[in-house]
């Protein structure tokens, strides 16, 4: 540890680590462009300069290591004499126009500008005219006017995804970011670069001009769309009195985390959001009985009837449990507490996510995000698809993730089309939703808490994101009310008011569940 | 009087040539370095020496050589600066065309003082005839065994490669450099991590002018001793300077370091050419502040030029006559520098050009008084705030320019 | 048709790459011979010596277009580089380059129709000394006047 003074407050920092980094960890922010710390510090952008006694020309805080006894200051007058010089510089040809920018409000620019500067431009000679608008991959788009040549695109495509399409072409003030004519941006992590720029020089088709990025809440989740489980924001807008937004979810963003994605996140995890906001179920449905508004109260007072009537002795042939590897570990937990050991329920299968494509990145090629959580509760499951159903089913309670492709739910309508009563819990429509006798209506990840464990055996705890849609509930909850409807010893139930309960309680029977990263 | 250590041959029929050299104590320093003399001893006469940088910053070779750490198991290289780029500058083609040997010969004893076998001569695109001798050169020496294995049996190995660079001021910059040798775009490298110890291909690197290099054999030969009674004590040796511009006898002219200014420009190159009168002198470079007529009664060298806030750089003087606009020069200097900026970094990109185009603003009739001031404005923000010394280069001059010159700008801007 | 290197220039090009440690630093090397070989760098010149290098293309636009004496168009047979710079301006370097240029009838930085010269203007050759001067290829030129720029012309065949 050195001690070193920033803006004359002293800190203990750790050694090696930059006055930036020392700054940021006091809670103070330098602004900045070229450096990013997924990157080696480049020092190009010449925003973040600061003074350090003793050293007669301003320094760069991100490129410039601390030493013991250190006097910085970050905020002085000729620091910010310096800055508003860069700032200047950086505005000269950029256009003025933030209000028809997509990048207005998420800009790192545009923030400098109105905390430091606000000035007149003096700017009079005639601006460079570049390329507005390029198309430079499948989702990107580029606007050279708006680049600052801070060179994190290119350093993501060279030094992250190593597919190289970006690089800076002609050099003075001609140096631009480009393509190759015939090489888009084209690889699995395209979207990081959104993200990445510091200003609006490229911006995210999937979102640009889509809405106003004040309007948007930002919640943290869990990407589930492979067993990777990336940390990421999710962006929703939760709509005006007036009038409906025409989305819920408009972007999903990466979210720093060093052990499992560092700084990024696939373009399958980031696009891939349409089932929280498409075709979701948002009431209980009972079949027949249309016109009836359900309640939950009521719903489970019927559930439990309709699985009392199925006699115990007939639960290990009789009833069929099946579960998908997007349940969380406390849901898993439940239903092997409930279903499994206190219900009987001797048929347990798993619904069959197909695998896809991985990388030596981040995708992996399982694609649900908690079959470790599965197997660290030593809960044995059949394979829906391969193994043999039994003779006859009365009862079967279904659990459907959002993404069941046809050979899932397939699979899931064979054992529909035996059984007797039909019990789907399921967040969005599907093949099933018409066919049951009853749909409990269930929050996906990003509106429930909970942990998963992701494929090194990383626990990880989330909460919610989003509110639940409508009616709908997270599985957890759903089960602990049948439990206490049900199980007869309902006081055991009575604990588990949130999912950490529930995993502490896993912990007592299982102590190093979670636990056995590698 | 003009000082021939290093232009000596330069008159001499086929001075190029290995067997002038060897007539004239070619590689007798070699010889002496390898039989009489070790690394330490060699390192200590040119520290003693107080040889300084011929390519423009000024920094004791010796000490440079010094930073080289011991014993790492990797390779080490040294990199010969011939980009030869600054405006006005043209002494190391001279050295390279009439006696590349003493060159390689230089090359030769840094490397064996500091434990190289590999060095590269950067030379600037343009000089592709100057290259071809110097590979001739090269084979020369090669085929007489003063490169290549075992080395007069010294048991060192050394090699040397030319490599052309391809139309680039930035890569005299020695990082810039670097970058360029491994391939890629001239852009200079932050610092730390210094070349000495991470370098060309991440190796311990020493980068040294033509000049420079081509100093050491004399050291060598006869000692820093003799060395230093040339020049001055902190600043030993000769200086090629080469004048251009408006004078009757433009060329080099090798002078003890220290030499006057005005002694150069009115006895060695003839004085003003075609009755002109002096206007203004750039003393070493393009990036050198400039110096008024009335300022050139200066002595050549480091601590002098510093002490007048001009530099002496690579020692080119370009002499400028009364009947040049002074925006003229203003375009030339500013336009130069946006041209060559790499465009890595913000100051210099965008200011070297906004200055440029007020300028030429200017020039067009289009000026408004207030422009002089906000160029003044734009270069104090460039100085001292960008990546590589090519931001002060530009800034420096600008801003000597409008301030020596304010009045005659004034004149080319109407009400 | 995408170019390839004669056999002479593949052996030449083998003596490059033994000069360093790293493929890649023969990138600026390999482009000088490609240019003397094909006349400029194109797209495919581009992406043949990034296979060469084991270098992606993109790296090579970066550099091609970084460094001013590749070529990314065709020139003319004689590429004629006026000096720009402080001291040929001195000397009247803007005016012998006007001189060239309506000698020529073309403007800066174009070609004649017969493809045999192309002006354009450089920064500094290093030859201030000879001020005036220009390079023709990679010949200079230097003290020049109008009378000297004609016969330079006359010889160039
Ligand atoms: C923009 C710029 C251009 C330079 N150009 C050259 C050059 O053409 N030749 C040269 O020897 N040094 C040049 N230098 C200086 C080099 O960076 C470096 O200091 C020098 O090669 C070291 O050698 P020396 O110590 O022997 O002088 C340049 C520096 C800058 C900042
Ligand atoms: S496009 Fe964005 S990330 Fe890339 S250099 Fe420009 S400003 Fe930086
Ligand atoms: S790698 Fe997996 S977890 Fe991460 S964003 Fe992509 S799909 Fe989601
Ligand atoms: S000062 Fe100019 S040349 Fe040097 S790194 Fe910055 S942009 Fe490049
Ligand atoms: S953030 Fe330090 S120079 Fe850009
Ligand atoms: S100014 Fe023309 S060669 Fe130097």
């Amino acid at each position: 540890m050195v001690k070193i003074f920033i803006d004359e407050k002293p800190f203990e920092v750790e050694e090696g680590i930059t006055v930036f980094t020392a700054a940021e960890q006091a809670g103070i922010e330098i602004p900045h462009l070229c450096y990013h710390p997924a990157f080696a510090p480049e020092g190009t952008c010449r925003m973040c300069l600061v003074e350090i006694e003793g050293v007669p020309k301003l320094e760069l805080s991100c490129a410039t290591v601390v030493r013991d006894g250190m006097k910085v200051s970050t905020n002085n007058e000729r620091v910010v004499e310096a800055r508003k010089g860069v700032l200047e510089f950086l505005l000269a040809d950029h256009p003025m126009d933030c209000p028809i920018c997509d990048q207005a409000g998420d800009c790192k620019l545009q923030d400098y500008y109105e905390k430091y500067g606000m000035f007149e431009s003096r700017y009079s000679e005639n601006k460079e005219k570049r390329e507005k608008k390029r198309k430079i991959g499948q989702t990107l788009i580029h606007d050279q006017e708006r680049c600052v040549l801070c060179r994190r695109c290119v350093r993501f495509t060279r030094e992250i995804t190593k597919t190289h399409e970006l690089g800076v072409f002609e050099r003075g003030v001609h140096a631009e970011i480009s393509i190759l004519e015939d090489g888009p941006v084209n690889n699995k992590y395209s979207g990081n670069l959104a993200e990445i720029c510091p200003v609006g020089a490229i911006t995210d088709l999937d979102f640009r001009f889509q809405t106003r990025s004040w309007f948007l809440k930002s919640g943290d989740s869990i990407c589930p769309l492979c067993s990777r489980g990336c940390s990421i924001t999710i962006d929703s807008h939760k709509g005006f009195s007036h009038f409906k937004v025409p989305k819920r979810v408009y972007r999903i963003q990466s979210r720093r985390n060093e052990n499992i994605n560092g700084f990024w996140i696939c373009d399958i995890g980031r696009y891939g959001y349409g089932y929280i906001n498409e075709n979701r179920l948002e009431q209980i449905l009972l079949k027949n009985e249309q016109n009836e508004a359900m309640d939950w109260e009521k719903a489970l007072k019927i559930l439990s009837e309709k699985m009392k009537k199925v006699h115990p002795m007939d639960r290990s042939s009789g009833a069929v449990l099946i579960l998908n590897p997007w349940l969380t570990n406390e849901e898993l937990f439940l239903i092997k507490k409930f279903l499994i050991e206190n219900q009987e329920f001797e048929n347990v299968y798993l619904i069959d996510i197909p695998d896809g494509e991985g990388d030596d990145f981040l995708i992996t090629t399982e694609r649900s995000p908690n079959k470790r959580g599965l197997q660290e509760l030593g809960l044995k499951a059949k394979s829906l698809s391969s193994d043999k159903l039994p003779e006859k089913i009365k009862l079967v309670l279904a659990f459907t993730p959002p993404n069941i492709d046809s050979a899932g739910s397939a699979s899931v309508k064979a054992v529909f089309d035996k059984a007797e009563t039909k019990i789907l819990f399921a967040s969005n429509k599907n093949d099933l939703s018409d066919v049951s006798d009853m749909v409990f209506p269930t929050a996906v990840i990003a509106e429930k808490s909970g942990s998963l464990i992701n494929i090194d055996g990383v626990l990880q705890n989330f909460s919610p994101a989003l509110e639940a849609l409508g009616d709908s509930r997270p599985e957890w909850q759903i089960l602990v009310e049948m439990a206490k409807e049900i199980d007869i010893n309902h006081k055991y139930y009575d604990q588990f008011s949130s999912p950490e309960t529930i995993l502490q309680e896993i912990r007592k029977e299982i102590s190093d569940f979670g636990k056995k990263s590698d | 009087m003009e000082e021939k250590l290093l232009t000596k041959l330069f008159e001499i029929k086929d001075s190029f040539t290995i067997d002038v050299y060897l007539k004239h104590d070619g590689y007798k320093a070699v010889e002496k370095a390898f039989q009489e003399m070790n690394p330490e001893s060699i390192l200590a006469e040119v520290k003693n020496a107080n040889l300084r940088g011929r390519g423009g910053a000024g920094f004791p070779a010796g000490v440079k050589w010094g930073f080289v750490p011991k014993g790492v198991d990797k390779p080490k290289y040294l990199c010969v600066n011939a980009d030869e780029g600054e405006p006005g500058t043209i002494k190391d083609r001279y050295i390279m065309t009439h006696n590349p040997h003493l060159l390689l010969e230089g090359i030769l004893i840094a490397s064996y003082c500091v434990g190289i076998n590999t060095a590269y001569i950067y030379i600037r695109g343009e000089y592709e005839n100057v290259a071809l001798g110097l590979e001739k050169a090269i084979a020369e020496a090669n085929a007489k065994g003063y490169l290549g294995k075992n080395i007069l049996n010294s048991g060192f190995d050394c090699q040397i490669y030319v490599h052309r660079g391809a139309g680039a001021y930035i890569c005299g910059e020695e990082t810039a450099l670097l970058e360029s040798l491994e391939g890629k775009r001239g852009n200079p490298r932050l610092k730390p991590p210094f070349p000495a110890l991470v370098g060309l291909f991440q190796s311990p690197t020493v980068i040294n002018n033509i000049e420079t290099l081509s100093n050491v054999p004399k050291i060598i030969l006869n000692g820093a001793e003799t060395f230093v009674q040339t020049g001055l004590p902190k600043d030993g040796g000769t200086r090629i300077f080469g004048v251009s511009g408006m004078v009757k006898k433009p060329g080099i002219y090798e002078m003890p370091v220290g030499t006057n200014l005005k002694e150069i420009i009115f006895e060695l190159a003839g004085g003003m050419k075609d009755g002109k009168t002096l206007k203004a002198v750039i003393p070493g470079g393009m990036s050198a502040p400039i110096l008024t007529a009335d300022e050139i009664d200066i002595n050549m060298d480091f601590d002098s030029l510093a002490e007048a806030k001009s530099m002496l750089g690579s020692a080119a003087i370009i002499v400028i006559d009364e009947d040049t606009s002074i925006l003229d020069v203003l375009k030339i200097v500013t336009k130069f520098y946006s041209h060559e900026s790499c465009g890595q970094c913000t100051p210099c990109r965008i200011g070297t050009k906004w200055i440029n185009k007020t300028v030429q603003r200017i020039a067009d009739g289009q000026g408004k008084i207030e422009d002089i001031d906000n160029i003044k404005r734009l270069a104090k923000n460039i100085l001292g705030k960008t990546l590589c010394p090519l931001g002060d280069a530009a800034a420096l001059p600008i801003l000597s320019i409008v301030n020596k010159f304010r009045q005659e700008i004034e004149s080319y801007i109407g009400n | 048709m995408s170019p390839e290197f004669s056999d002479k220039v593949k052996k030449q090009v083998q003596d490059i790459l033994a000069h360093y440690p790293e493929k890649k630093a023969a990138l600026l090397p390999v482009l000088h011979v490609a240019q003397q070989e094909f006349g400029f760098i194109g797209e495919d010149t581009e992406r043949m010596v990034a296979a060469l290098l084991d270098i992606k293309p993109v790296q090579v636009r970066e550099v091609v277009t970084f460094y001013t004496m590749y070529n990314r168009k065709p020139v003319g047979k004689y590429h004629i580089q006026v000096c720009s710079n402080l001291s040929c301006s001195l000397l009247g370097g803007a005016g012998l380059l006007d001189f060239l240029l309506k000698k020529l009838n073309i403007g800066l930085g174009e070609t004649t129709k017969d493809k045999k010269f192309t002006i354009s203007t450089v920064e500094c050759l290093g030859a201030c000394e000879q001020a005036p001067c220009m390079m023709v290829n990679f010949d200079y030129y230097g003290d020049l006047d109008e009378e000297k720029i004609d016969k330079i012309l006359d010889n160039l065949k």
